[in-house]
């Protein structure tokens, strides 16, 4: 451990799922990070959340904290273009067989780019506080804004 | 005319900022450089004095650090005033026109806040970068918080510019430690401080038409060597330059400077060598093992990295009490003894008291160096020092995770 | 020797807030450090700054320190941070949290023992009230001054105004409130 120094800190570690640092001589060579724990010759056929992250493995850290604000998802306006999935730069929009399934706020960092490229209209995502309450901003969604000739 | 910049008696200001601050006040030709982590705010706040009238000079913006070093070549070859900044990774990338930079007895000013050098990547503070340029060429001088960082760029320009001298010099400080921490700083006036750098006096510029000169000419085995003994001499016979640039900043400023540092050496017994803002560290620590145990430590500093400072030195381990001497690297060795330590005990070789020689590693990639931790190597030292013997491997490294690691013991029979 | 450690995330303005103590103690002679360590340089991740404090030349450069107070001006950080680490028996904690005192120190099994040393002030709802934005680094300061008993107030105040000096005057005078508020309020 990091006894007396301040240096490092434990708070990276400790959201990333590393809190035991380990010494000199048990560090990866060459600061490879495996993605996974053990074999994992067919990861790429399993989802995210059945495959076995390492835990330096970003998938098993949060960032949630630092977010400010945060995109709420409405299913009911959604035409599964996928264009947010294809633009969020945290792949934080969850997506399975074309179908937009909603956001992953353990990675999303409010960023907002998925809800400038939402092409409906109302948005089918929109940016809220992060103490926003879902389910009430979803009751009091926007309606369809006229085009003014 | 540039404006003049309001300063107060004392300002607080962190390491970067003072360093602007100087190259500011040195009414520079031509800036070119390009931002890396943790140099930036040197580059941008002498930008944002460009912008608002506070600097008559240019700001060039360039692709990369070698090309900041490239314009920086080319600006001082035409006549000009130039300076820079970087660290790490764009002090890796410039190295080629360092060379060229010193070859070419070109007077540029670099503020260098060392850092890290991947790999693994890391933005924080060691010597890797400062060690990186330690054949180069250049004058390197090393500041250890942020007054020394602003007073130390200015008496920059005056050493290497001055007409016995004409080689390019590093002002280097420690990455986040120094360049991010704010400290009291007692800055000078804006004339006061142009005048103790003086006129940037060209010598054989390229836009002097009336003389016209070829710049970085190719030579082969019948030219290239006496160019570089010339070179190397110009950088040892600097020396005496340095000295007196420090003697007029005391005159001017109160403030001391000293190629090499030396505190509490007069009865030491043993000591601590080590660069950057950690001498500060350690003289707080040897202060306090003075008061608490009596253990008599001194600690040395050269302030001065290239031309190393080989006689003062040797003057200050020069000690008849001194027996054990402990030198800190901040910079990953690559198989080798620290530099410093390989340095300093050539230098102590030729004392007389030839104290026990051990090196550490320590700080690399901005690990903290704690007052408790210069402690105990001092008291290794004193270990040491009544055994008669060095007692544990002579390299070692400090504030490292994990088994103890350590290399080469002295032979005993 | 004084020394404080700040509990912050990026973007409240703990480095500005520590940077603006040290300008006002420099002017009184004192010696001054500020300084900031970040985990992630991302706005919203937590991060400490630091000051250091001393009638003498302050040489100290290790970051790590044993904090005469510790300033947490996120609320939640109350939570999720070691905010006691490296704690001294007479460290005194300055939380900003809209909780009573009591109710805070019951969720934070740290500070249990600590209640006589802990005080709390709600500088997020008072920089909403005053600079109109959740900008906790400078009422911290009030409350500091009114607990550490380093400066008067109005002296403090009239040497804040003039670090503060580059920004518009509306922006002044609602910093002077949310010092003064928390000043006042700190429990
Ligand atoms: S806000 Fe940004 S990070 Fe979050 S889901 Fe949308 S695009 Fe991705
Ligand atoms: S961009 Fe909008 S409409 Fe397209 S999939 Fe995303 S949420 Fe649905």
């Amino acid at each position: 451990m990091s006894k007396g120094l301040e240096g490092n800190d434990n708070r990276g570690a400790r959201e990333l799922g590393a809190e035991e640092k380990v010494g000199w001589d048990e560090v990866t060579q060459g600061v490879v990070l495996h993605s996974f724990v053990g074999e994992s010759k067919n990861a790429a056929f399993l989802k995210p959340e059945e495959r076995v992250y390492n835990d330096f493995n970003s998938y098993t850290a949060t960032v949630a904290s630092w977010r400010i604000i945060k995109p709420i998802y409405n299913r009911d306006i959604c035409i599964d273009c996928q264009n947010c999935w294809v633009w969020c730069p945290d792949t934080s929009i969850i997506s399975r067989d074309k179908q937009m399934l909603g956001i992953d706020y353990d990675h999303c960092k409010g960023c907002g780019v998925c809800v400038e490229v939402c092409p409906t209209n109302p948005k089918s995502l929109l940016m809220f506080n992060e103490a926003a309450d879902n389910d009430a901003e979803l009751e009091n969604w926007p309606v369809k804004e006229k085009k003014a000739k | 005319m540039a404006k003049e910049f309001e300063l107060n008696e004392v300002e607080v200001w962190d390491g970067n900022y003072a360093a602007s601050q100087a190259l500011r006040q040195a009414q520079i030709d031509v800036v070119a450089a390009y931002p890396i982590t943790p140099s930036t705010p040197i580059v941008e706040g002498y930008g944002a004095y460009v912008a608002n009238g506070y600097v008559d000079g240019e700001f060039v913006m360039v692709e990369s650090e070698h090309g900041a070093m490239s314009g920086c070549v080319g600006a001082a070859a035409a006549g000009g005033r130039v300076a820079t900044a970087t660290s790490s990774q764009g002090f890796a990338l410039m190295t080629e026109v360092l060379y060229q930079a010193s070859g070419m007895r070109l007077p540029i000013v670099m503020t260098v806040v060392n850092r890290a050098l991947a790999s693994p990547l890391n933005v924080r503070g060691d010597h890797s970068d400062m060690y990186l340029g330690r054949d180069s060429g250049w004058i390197q001088i090393d500041a250890f918080n942020a007054q020394e960082a602003y007073d130390l760029a200015l008496c920059a320009f005056r050493i290497g510019e001055h007409l016995d001298v004409r080689l390019p010099v590093m002002m280097h400080q420690d990455g986040f430690t120094t360049s991010h921490k704010a400290q009291n700083v007692y800055p000078l006036k804006d004339s006061i401080a142009y005048e103790f750098i003086g006129k940037y006096i060209p010598v054989d510029d390229m836009l002097d038409f009336s003389r016209p000169v070829t710049h970085g000419a190719q030579t082969e085995e019948d030219w290239h060597y006496e160019h570089k003994a010339k070179q190397h001499k110009a950088l040892m016979d600097s020396r005496t330059v340095i000295d007196d640039v420090f003697a007029d900043f005391k005159e001017l400023t109160g403030r001391e400077y000293k190629r090499v540092e030396s505190y509490m050496m007069e009865d030491a017994e043993v000591a601590l060598v080590l660069l950057g803002s950690s001498v500060e560290t350690a003289v707080l620590a040897a202060k306090q093992l003075r008061e608490e145990e009596g253990l008599k430590v001194g600690v040395v500093a050269p302030r001065c990295f290239r031309p190393f400072p080989y006689d003062l030195v040797r003057d200050a381990l020069d000690v008849s009490s001194l027996k054990a001497v402990c030198c800190l690297d901040k910079s990953a060795p690559g198989g080798a003894m620290g530099a410093l330590f390989n340095e300093v005990s050539a230098a102590a070789y030729s004392t007389k008291a030839r104290p026990m020689m051990t090196n550490y590693v320590y700080g690399l990639g901005g690990r903290d160096f704690a007052v408790d931790e210069a402690k105990r190597i001092m008291k290794e030292q004193k270990a040491h020092a009544d055994a008669g013997h060095i007692t544990t491997d002579i390299q070692q490294f400090s504030g490292l995770r994990g088994p103890k690691l350590g290399f080469f013991k002295t032979r005993r029979d | 020797m004084t020394e404080i450690r700040w509990h912050s995330r990026a973007g409240q303005g703990a480095v500005t807030g520590a940077k603006g103590l040290g300008s006002v103690v420099a002017t009184t002679g004192k010696q001054v450090q500020a300084y900031a360590l970040y985990g992630s340089a991302k706005r919203g991740a937590a991060m400490n700054a630091y000051n250091r404090i001393d009638d003498e030349p302050i040489t100290n450069q290790e970051t790590k320190m044993f904090p005469d107070f510790v300033f947490v001006i996120d609320p939640a950080l109350a939570f999720s941070d070691d905010i006691t680490k490296n704690d001294k028996p007479d460290t005194q904690y300055i939380i900003t949290t809209h909780l009573s005192k009591e109710d805070l120190i019951a969720q934070i099994p740290a500070l249990q023992d600590k209640a006589d040393r802990t005080y709390v002030v709600d500088c997020m709802q008072i920089s909403l009230d005053t600079i109109g934005r959740a900008m906790p680094n400078t009422p911290i300061l009030g409350a500091f001054m009114k607990i550490s008993k380093m400066y008067e107030l109005d002296f403090f105040l009239e040497n804040m105004k003039k670090v503060l000096a580059k920004f518009p005057q509306k922006i002044i005078d609602a910093n002077m409130d949310a010092i003064t508020r928390a000043y006042n309020e700190v429990k």
